[in-house]
């Protein structure tokens, strides 16, 4: 590829949530360094979207951010020929966002009409069918910022990228929200948080936490470089899964007291095996608080 | 002459259909958002707390702002059930300081991005890089980030509190963010004192905002862009009161008297547009300058004397309201207390009706949630665009439509229209 990456930003049914995370970037003036957006829906750039809609520009980065439905029009002209007219004169397209990748929450509006441009929930879609070669799915409501400044950098060093059965890069999706959350003890001891608003307990029993079956790295990196959902006490939704959303954000579902669905890829025999163990302990110091009020 | 403009860069796009006199000058200005999304249907049928994950997801510059109002909704409809809702002061705290966050990333994000590029494009000259700008504004998304997890789309509250449960080590780090947010409004945003911005002659400034003001100077739209004068502040956060105000009366806001107006609402080709937002059956302006003039915010009679209800008070009010949210945010972290619960659980309820109020960037935002036997009947959203930008008539023109009339031209038309800090995204749920 080029030094310098030529990128069309453009937006389909979208709450521009991934633009606005994306600025969030700590390094974002050494990205821009390396990338050129030839248009990009808030910051500044040679191509209006009118301009991108009559001229439909070659890159060699399409990103698509938002939830897709063929007769949806931007500056005038419907969503399959915006796309597929840019999509044939780029070299890679990421799906950015939940919505761009399974439909996400906007397809909630209209599902029957209204799908990602890779997937539609877990069904791929005719585009990637057509542009498959060319197709990197991020999904997240909204991705972090540094999960596309790596693709975009990948991409600017000609990197291959080794993708998991979505489409996703693993190096971003292998992991599970699970993992390096601080709330890991807990559930290794089954020791559950009684309510929201504290540090201690798992919120995996009865908050509906779905980080054991999620794949994201929210907590290897870090949110605004700081924390994430779990991190701030907050159940993780799902976001970057095809099945979102659910129903029920802040309930675990039982069936006979145990939780409905299984951390992932763990058999319900060997989860029961270890959570009677675990359960059989009191373990003091995991009941009480971690540290004084004023701490 | 009848021109139709797109209007870009605001959060999605708009059209305006200007009606110009052989000169040029704007006559008249009808606005169309398109792109109806649907998105309180989708609330329908689902677990009243789903809620607190949607709504914020409307918008992902102001998806907090819906956050807190969907809490809001919920938490007022169970004590209109007679459910005692108690919030302790820390997580009253957390929430107010986590909402001054967001706008104060949006006010400095449009100063650059919104404000800065359009100044530059007006003068035909390179536009002040936003790269400075954009770096702070995201040192106020992680001083958010510190307690709500995450921003954009953090579900942090919920009724009866807050999820996270910090400790002193988030505190000390939202200090030094705050700090650093402080010394680049102070040094390059405006190099004045925070404290006392628009207190004098905005001229004065210096720094990237006396630039700006500079060019809307030259170009005599200081004063330009006048609207109907009539304010609505409907939301009571700490960093401002509520209240509605005309040529110098005052009232308090009676939240019945808020009505979504569809008449001239309508689908053609297939489109549906925005709904507007009335207050007593008039259009009112909602927003920064609204809410300085309404808590008669220090600096604001100033502006209004140097250069009416116009351009540069609107602008004026926005910038020096990024010194009213440092200041509430400062005063957050200096008085909270840690040992308070983050969350005391609420009862239960299956039926209510609430309505939760905000003062979101661009102005009052409301939801309005009906629950039946557990479930989400009916959510509304008004959000503080449908106050602005509505589609009016030629005798009753919408807020930005009266503020457009007159122009000059199109391209200062275009400049007013923006000044109201327009997004598209939250018109068009």
């Amino acid at each position: 590829m080029n030094s310098v990456v030529r990128i069309v930003w453009i937006c389909g049914i979208t709450c521009n949530g991934n633009t606005h995370s994306f600025l969030n970037h700590p390094a974002l003036e050494y990205l821009l360094a390396k990338i050129h957006f030839i248009h990009h829906p808030v910051l500044p750039s040679p191509l209006s979207l009118q301009e991108v809609v009559s001229t439909l520009p070659e890159s060699d980065i399409l990103i698509f951010e938002g939830a897709y439905r063929p007769d949806f029009e931007r500056a005038g002209m419907a969503m399959e020929d915006l796309f597929t007219g840019l999509a044939d004169k780029t070299g890679m397209i990421i799906a950015l966002g939940s919505c761009a990748s399974f439909g996400g929450m906007m397809k909630q509006c209209r599902p029957e009409e209204i799908s990602g441009i890779a997937f539609d929930r877990e069904t791929p879609t005719p585009l990637l069918k057509r542009y498959r070669e060319k197709m990197v799915v991020l999904s997240g409501c909204p991705i972090h910022p540094e999960w596309l400044a790596f693709v975009l950098q990948m991409a600017a060093n000609g990197t291959p990228m080794p993708l998991d059965t979505w489409y996703r890069p693993q190096a971003l999706y292998a992991y599970l929200v699970h993992q390096g959350c601080l709330r890991g003890e807990y559930f290794e001891w089954k020791v559950d948080a009684h309510d929201f608003g504290r540090k201690e307990g798992c919120l995996f029993y009865v908050q509906g936490c779905q980080g054991p079956m999620t794949h994201a790295s929210c907590n290897k990196i870090l949110w605004n470089t700081v924390s994430s959902k779990t991190r701030a006490g907050m159940p993780c939704i799902g976001c970057t899964e095809p099945t979102f959303p659910k129903e029920r954000l802040f309930s675990t579902q039982t069936y006979m007291s145990i939780p409905a669905e299984m951390p992932l890829g763990i058999p319900k025999r060997s989860y029961l095996a270890l959570a009677g163990a675990a359960k059989s302990f009191r373990i003091k110091r995991l009941e009480e608080r971690m540290m004084d009020d004023h701490a | 002459m009848i021109t139709h403009e797109l209007i870009e860069r605001i959060e999605g796009e708009a059209r305006i259909d200007f009606q110009c006199d052989r000169h040029g000058g704007v006559e008249d200005a009808i606005i169309r958002f398109e792109h109806f999304r649907g998105m309180e249907r989708v609330l329908e049928g689902r677990d009243p707390l789903d809620a607190l994950v949607i709504t914020p997801r409307v918008c992902g510059i102001c998806g907090h702002s819906h956050l807190m109002a969907a809490v809001r909704a919920l938490e007022s409809g169970l004590r209109n059930a007679g459910v005692c809702v108690e919030l302790s002061s820390k997580a009253v705290a957390l929430r107010a300081l986590t909402l001054a966050s967001e706008l104060l990333q949006n006010h400095i994000k449009w100063v650059y991005l919104v404000l800065g590029y359009q100044c530059a494009k007006m003068e035909g000259k390179g536009a002040i890089s936003p790269l400075r700008g954009l770096e702070i504004a995201s040192k106020a998304n992680t001083l958010s980030a510190l307690f709500s997890g995450q921003w954009p789309h953090s579900s942090y509250a919920l009724p009866g509190g807050v999820t996270c449960d910090p400790t002193r080590l988030e505190i000390i780090h939202a200090h030094r963010l705050l700090d650093e947010i402080e010394r680049f409004a102070h040094t390059q945003l405006w190099n004045g004192e925070v404290e006392h911005f628009g207190c004098e002659d905005l001229s004065l400034y210096s720094g990237d905002v006396g630039t700006m003001i500079g060019v809307l100077e030259r170009l005599e739209l200081s004063n330009k862009g006048i609207a109907h004068g009539r304010y609505l502040v409907a939301g009571e956060d700490g960093f401002s009161a509520s209240g509605w105000y005309e040529k110098g009366e005052r009232r308090c806001v009676d939240s019945a008297l808020i009505q979504e107006d569809d008449r001239h609402t309508f689908m053609r080709g297939g489109k549906t547009y925005a709904k507007n937002a009335l207050y007593d059956g008039e259009f009112c302006e909602t927003g920064p300058l609204a809410r300085a003039i309404v808590s008669n915010r220090s600096g604001i009679e100033n502006l209004i004397r140097d250069y009416g209800e116009g351009v540069l008070s609107r602008v004026g009010a926005r910038l020096g309201e990024i010194g009213v949210l440092i200041r509430e945010i400062r005063h957050r972290l200096d008085t909270i207390d840690l040992a308070e619960p983050s969350y005391i659980s609420p009862q239960r309820a299956g039926s209510y009706e609430g309505i939760g109020i905000v003062e979101a960037p661009r102005g009052s935002l409301i939801h309005k949630v009906r629950v039946r036997e557990g479930k989400i009947e009916r959510y509304e959203i008004i959000t503080p665009t449908q106050w602005n930008l509505g589609i009016g008539s030629a005798a009753t023109p919408s807020v930005a439509q009266q503020a457009m009339r007159g122009s000059q031209s199109i391209s200062h038309a275009e400049l007013i229209f923006r000044t109201f800090d327009v997004c598209s995204v939250c018109t068009t749920h």
